[in-house]
């Protein structure tokens, strides 16, 4: 193979390369980037309208004791929930409560009075992601 | 007298058949080729997964050359093939000039049968199939842009197709040099079986081997072209990908690339259906014996059969040399680009993005990314690139299938 014909292979080969696996990859991150804003909004659409529904139930029932058209609230015993905050699900408070109750059990007496997302990383939880990403 | 004869006789005969009698100097120095490999795999643990299944198919190739023979058939005239096979039943014939002949047949070794899965390009696509079953595209779908960093460390490979090229290789054997530059070793025996299968033992022992020392060679490199601000950069926690996001992409990505580049298809179709078993979640025993099991078996096919190849009179040539030399180049290029890319990245989003991801953009998962973490934390030690070095990683591998794809379609 002469010089020229390999400056010319050479030239095209880099070019081309260079080219479409941009190219493609440059599209694939159009594609991806607009199906994930697609998905995001839908199932942002989706959980508003959850949303929406439980306030419209939470005034219907509203209404209706306004109205006294209810059954007469059957007498329980007040249950003591602990203080939470929005971000703490019930089956979150469930599963602490459970696991109290697994260690000291029915007979001490224990009450979990709150119940709150720590603001900064624990140093348990800073162990396990040193654990994780420690490189070698 | 006879007896002693006839046990001479014997002893010679074992004599003359052994390796002793029959090997060359060059299987000799494979042999200690092979021990050194040993070493690395065993002692170092460099990639032991498959440097010690190659180290041990160049070792039993070097020793009985015949577990790589193929098969033959000989014409034997019906005398010859009684005396040697004591009947002539069974065996197809053949007539020539009116004499029939009959095809005894002599059955190949055990690893050229096994070889077939690599030299008919079996075997790369389903190390790809349990690859894809065991990586997580989240980072990437959470920020695409990781897409940039995949593609720039994949022009390691075309520059050094020019090297190759002005070293005096064809261009079909440049184009299988480069793609060790991608880092990846499936896609480097996948295009190199297509385009100079007389260079796979040499491009697959340099691929794994300087896929081996990514911690070793990456870091100067990212010294080098970072400044000690753009390595502090702590970037900001990625958002959270959805189930169904995980669930399109694998789809998304085989169509297209499927469309552009037909070539990639066996490759980046293999990763995203073992990503499409993980992720779909209903077909999870599929998904585990795609990661285990059946990795493993091809693991094990793959590396010996592939270090098979090397026999002395392939492996000990100059060539080899410059395959290596290329190799290095090649990866150092790659590794290179990404940071440059990482940089513009950086310029670009007022300094948001850490330019140690970018090395990451050459594919050997999840070690480069894991390089680009422990540079990063000796600037602060406080900062985990992990994840966002996991973007560019996996994004290397679908930028290297689609190399190879290009090398494919402009070559083959």
């Amino acid at each position: 193979m002469d010089l020229m014909s390999k400056l010319t292979i050479s030239a095209s080969m880099l070019l081309t390369g260079f080219a479409i696996v941009f190219g493609v990859l440059l599209f694939l991150i159009l594609v991806i980037w607009g199906y994930g804003r697609i998905i995001s909004s839908a199932q942002t659409k989706a959980s508003n309208r959850t949303k929406k529904r439980a306030k419209i139930e939470k005034i219907a029932v509203k209404t209706v004791e306004k109205s006294g058209n209810m059954a007469a609230p059957v007498k329980t015993k007040p249950v003591i929930t602990p203080k939470t905050s929005d971000e703490i699900s019930d089956e979150l408070v469930a599963v602490i409560s459970a696991a109290v109750y697994s260690i000291y059990g029915s007979k001490d007496k224990v009450k979990i009075k709150s119940i709150k997302k720590s603001s900064g990383r624990s140093a348990w939880a800073n162990a396990g992601v040193l654990h994780n990403t420690r490189p070698f | 007298m006879e007896i002693i004869q006839n046990f001479i006789d014997a002893i010679v005969g074992i004599f003359r058949e052994s390796g002793l009698m029959s090997l060359g100097w060059q299987n000799y120095v494979m042999i200690a080729v092979a021990c050194v490999l040993f070493f690395l795999a065993i002692k170092k643990q460099y990639e032991p997964l498959l440097l010690l299944p190659i180290a041990f198919g160049m070792l039993l190739v070097n020793l009985y050359p015949s577990i790589m023979a193929a098969p033959e058939t000989t014409l034997m005239s019906a005398e010859e093939c009684i005396a040697a096979k004591g009947t002539v039943e069974g065996y197809a014939t053949t007539i020539m000039d009116g004499v029939t002949y009959y095809n005894v047949p002599h059955y190949g070794g055990l690893f050229y049968y096994l070889y077939q899965g690599v030299k008919l390009g079996i075997y790369p696509p389903l190390i790809f199939l349990g690859v894809g079953a065991m990586t997580d595209f989240g980072p990437l779908i959470a920020n695409p842009k990781s897409f940039i960093l995949g593609a720039a460390a994949q022009i390691g490979i075309f520059v050094t197709f020019i090297g190759a090229i002005f070293l005096g290789f064809t261009n079909a054997q440049s184009g299988a040099i480069s793609i060790i530059g991608g880092a990846d070793g499936p896609t480097a025996i996948f295009v190199t079986t297509k385009l100079a299968p007389e260079l796979l033992g040499s491009i697959a022992i340099a691929a794994y081997s300087y896929m081996a020392l990514v911690p070793i060679i990456q870091p100067p490199i990212m010294r080098a072209l970072t400044t000690k601000k753009e390595r502090a950069v702590v970037m900001e926690q990625l958002r959270p990908v959805s189930k169904l996001e995980k669930i399109i992409f694998p789809v998304v990505i085989v169509v297209i690339i499927s469309i552009l580049l037909p070539d990639a298809a066996p490759l980046v179709g293999m990763l995203m259906f073992g990503n499409l078993l993980k992720e779909s979640g209903v077909c999870d025993r599929l998904s585990k014996t795609a990661q285990n099991e059946l990795m493993n078996i091809i693991t094990i096919f793959l590396g010996t059969t592939v270090g098979a190849t090397a026999t002395g009179a392939n492996f000990l040539s100059f060539n080899t040399l410059k395959i290596i030399a290329l190799g290095l180049i090649a990866f150092m290029m790659g590794s290179a680009f990404g940071v440059v890319f990482g940089k513009l990245m950086y310029k670009f989003t007022g300094g948001k993005v850490n330019p140690l991801i970018g090395s990451a953009g050459v594919s050997a998962v999840p070690m480069a990314a894991r390089v680009s973490q422990k540079v990063g934390q000796e600037e602060n030690p406080g900062n985990f690139l992990l994840m966002h070095a996991m973007g560019p990683n996996v994004a290397g591998v679908i930028g290297s299938a689609v190399a190879a794809g290009v090398l494919l379609n402009v070559l083959k």
